[in-house]
């Protein structure tokens, strides 16, 4: 009886599903074409009054230690007050993206990867002339690579991300194992092999190295912190002259991440995310933001170079920055707040709250974590040498920027979705070909995403 | 729907209002009673498919600057001769079928089953109940977190440290969602085992329908307890089973939440189980191209349209309703 409607009904379940995701693309496209086109028009303003503020609802410690910082400011003159607000973290870039360059804010923080496409969408403002030279020379090189685009910044840096390998002590004395402390003397990748070979005896489960993948590598990890060491160490890079055919594919970069996968064997799958603090892997392969946790081995505790795969270890760098809102009628204010932001007063309150090494010289230098003779002072290091972005890559250097590119997005999908099916056992110059002739398709659709 | 109302509303109306103003009352009563469901099908359904076809027909980027490009069957002819996506779409579909091909049988099969188990009148059955249909209430977020335990390779995985166990350690690191021969049955497994219980709950409302009276008589007749079941229990839930195994193939082909769920958060060759759904999403949001996300969405529209029209004939048949 009721079976007729209830099959057309349920296919109209289906059908609106599929509609509604349709619908709801529509909607969000609407937002992005047409709104972009005006250039950015700043004005500089009286320099008074009060300032709009965007920014990540993070870590409660962040989000304190922000709130510190705009209370020191606020005290600190009279004629500027802040008014800030912030945004859920997975709700901060869909917001910006469909806000409209006039809604935007006077300043904003963003995640790297995403300037490129808000300075293509005409939504970002360049910092020259609002704010300081003094606060612009004062950027790590790493952090100046990442907020610069088309050779103009567009955005400052409290704080900066880096990657080592953290290890057990205790564990890789027992295996023997000498390990590295700069990033000169990284193991390479034949090097880690036999590592990891010992290793396995000593550690509970014969699985010694933990590699985040509960992270997955299909994201934004696999690009940044996972596939991108790997391809930059080994003398590859995702894109070259804005394409990735030629690049991505290159026979480098399928031997590096050939032998990545082949590590698969000694890796514990970590899906708990204890597998290092529970003594069950040696050498866990992670960023800085596990400090906090990772402290509790104490003295145990060493941070070693990611492997070298060719041309000396490599790390990403790159994190959340500040700008300005492309429209801003304060540009005066708006800039002085953010010299205020970069002093290294305010630099060391932030990433004191976070753990997260500092992105101004000055403050790296004085830095109780990444400081010279600190306990992080490998990860500073590596942040101090920096490449820049992918093209510029030498075998000195070791922190490298992901590319800056409007089409990064497109990029990132396709470099962790090949690292995931390598890391499964796909061939990988199959893998990264179709990511390469993917990539390549989208940036000709764009036009390579030249204004 | 006409009918009833002339029915219903015939002894209740005056025959003074009836001639005049009444009877165009009449005229537009259906469409007005019909109107609120019409425009929610025009807004959430018709609305959005027209405008799926039509953003299919240009190069829509999102956060983009560049205006909307029309570009005509372009995206209809990369997704039917560009090799990778041609592959890719082809793959996704495949995954949708083979999925449901084995979800629909199995788990209409095992709705009944355990109907029938749960429909006993034994002490602390509400309990055995409960159980049951506890997975369906939990968020697929966080069942999704311990299959991905469960799944995990290596010792740590429940499932392998079960297996090594009976299996005296000969079987115990298996990579059941890295290894793409396993991935997708991985997720069959997880998906019955979370919505299993749903189908049992409407296949129970259906048992305890049937009369007692014709298990009465069927024991009369000495009917062995099997029998009863084939031939009473069976064709007194005949209607239910088939609309069970039709919302059932309409799940498969919506498969989403678990597929993202599992293979994104895992080191998971996402091609071994994409589905189109996830398929559509990751090109027009991760990708941001939505032009091509559209055209998938068309396409995919029409096949489920063809799997529809079928699955009605062929229930018409088999049913008699």
């Amino acid at each position: 009886m009721m079976t007729i409607p209830k099959s057309t009904s349920g296919a109209r379940i289906l059908t609106a599903a599929a509609a509604v995701s349709i619908a709801a693309m529509a909607l969000t496209a609407c937002g992005g074409p047409g709104t972009g086109s005006a250039g950015p028009s700043v004005e500089a303003g009286s320099g008074e009054g009060t300032i709009n503020v965007w920014a990540v609802d993070g870590q409660a410690a962040e989000n304190d230690a922000l709130k510190k910082i705009i209370s020191s400011f606020e005290s600190s003159q009279s004629k500027i007050k802040v008014n800030l607000k912030l945004f859920p973290s997975d709700q901060y870039t869909k917001a910006v993206n469909s806000a409209a360059p006039g809604d935007l804010p006077d300043v904003l923080d963003f995640d790297g990867p995403t300037l490129a496409s808000f300075v293509y969408n005409g939504k970002m403002a360049p910092l020259k002339g609002s704010v300081s030279d003094a606060t612009l020379s004062n950027q790590t090189d790493s952090i100046k690579a990442q907020n610069t685009v088309d050779n103009a910044a567009y955005g400052v840096g409290m704080m900066n991300a880096g990657l080592a390998l953290w290890g057990n002590k205790k564990l890789l004395n027992a295996a023997g194992v000498a390990y590295p402390t700069t990033p000169e003397k990284a193991w390479t990748a034949e090097e880690f092999t036999g590592v990891l070979d010992k290793l396995a005896t000593v550690v509970p489960g014969g699985k010694p190295l933990d590699l985040s993948e509960q992270y997955g590598f299909a994201g934004e990890w696999g690009t940044c912190c996972s596939a991108g060491p790997v391809i930059w160490s080994g003398g590859g890079t995702m894109l070259k002259d804005n394409k990735a055919s030629g690049a991505l594919d290159s026979e480098a970069n399928v031997k590096s991440l050939t032998k990545f996968a082949s590590w698969k064997k000694f890796t514990d799958p970590n899906a708990d995310g204890l597998a290092f603090t529970n003594g069950r892997v040696a050498l866990s392969w992670v960023g800085h933001w596990t400090y906090p946790t990772y402290k509790a081995l104490g003295s145990d505790l060493v941070s070693i170079p990611l492997p070298n795969f060719g041309k000396g270890t490599k790390t990403a760098s790159g994190t959340f920055a500040w700008g300005m809102g492309a429209t801003t009628k304060n540009g005066t204010a708006a800039g002085k707040f953010l010299d205020f932001l970069m002093s290294d007063e305010s630099v060391h309150t932030y990433t004191d709250a976070n753990g997260a090494p500092p992105a101004t010289k000055t403050s790296l230098a004085t830095s109780s974590l990444y400081g010279p003779g600190k306990q992080l002072q490998l990860l500073g290091d590596q942040l101090s040498k920096a490449c820049g972005t992918e093209d510029k890559i030498n075998d000195n250097c070791v922190s490298v920027t992901r590319p800056v590119t409007a089409g990064y997005p497109v990029v990132t999908d396709q470099v962790g979705k090949a690292e995931a099916a390598i890391y499964a056992g796909k061939d990988a110059k199959e893998a990264l070909s179709a990511a390469a002739r993917a990539i390549d398709q989208n940036f000709a659709d764009n036009d390579g995403y030249k204004k | 729907m006409t009918t009833q109302t002339q029915q219903i509303q015939a002894p209740t109306v005056p025959a003074r209002r009836r001639s005049s103003a009444g009877l165009s009352g009449h005229r537009f009563a259906g469409p007005l009673f019909a109107s609120p469901a019409l425009l929610g099908l025009a807004i959430f359904l018709v609305a959005p498919f027209v405008l799926a076809v039509v953003l299919s027909f240009y190069r829509v980027q999102l956060n983009s600057p560049r205006p909307a490009r029309f570009v005509g069957f372009e995206q209809y002819a990369r997704l039917f001769t560009d090799p990778d996506l041609a592959a890719a779409f082809g793959q996704a579909l495949l995954n949708n079928f083979s999925f449901a091909l084995i979800v629909v049988p199995v788990q209409t099969v095992l709705a009944l089953a355990l109907a029938v188990l749960v429909n006993r009148k034994l002490r602390g059955m509400v309990i055995f109940r409960t159980f049951i249909f506890m997975p369906l209430v939990f968020p697929l977020a966080l069942t999704a977190v311990i299959w991905r335990l469960i799944y995990s390779r290596g010792d740590q995985g429940l499932l392998n440290a079960i297996l090594g166990l009976f299996s005296g350690g000969t079987l115990s690191s298996h990579d059941w969602l890295g290894d793409p021969a396993t991935a997708l049955g991985s997720i069959i497994v997880m998906s019955i085992w979370q919505s299993v219980s749903f189908q049992m709950i409407i296949v129970l409302a259906a048992l305890q329908s049937v009369p007692t009276e014709l298990y009465e008589a069927a024991s009369l007749d000495r009917a062995s307890k099997w029998a009863q079941f084939i031939n009473v229990t069976v064709p007194g839930i005949r209607n239910t089973l088939i609309f069970v195994a039709l919302i059932t193939t309409i799940f498969s082909f919506r498969l989403f939440d678990q597929v993202y769920l599992l293979s994104r958060s895992g080191s998971v060759d996402r091609g071994s189980t994409e589905t189109v759904m996830t398929q559509i999403i990751n090109t027009g949001f991760d990708n941001n191209n939505v032009g091509q996300a559209a055209a998938m969405t068309v396409i995919f529209m029409l096949i489920i349209t063809v799997i529809a029209i079928i699955q009605r004939a062929a229930a018409r048949q088999r049913g008699g309703v």
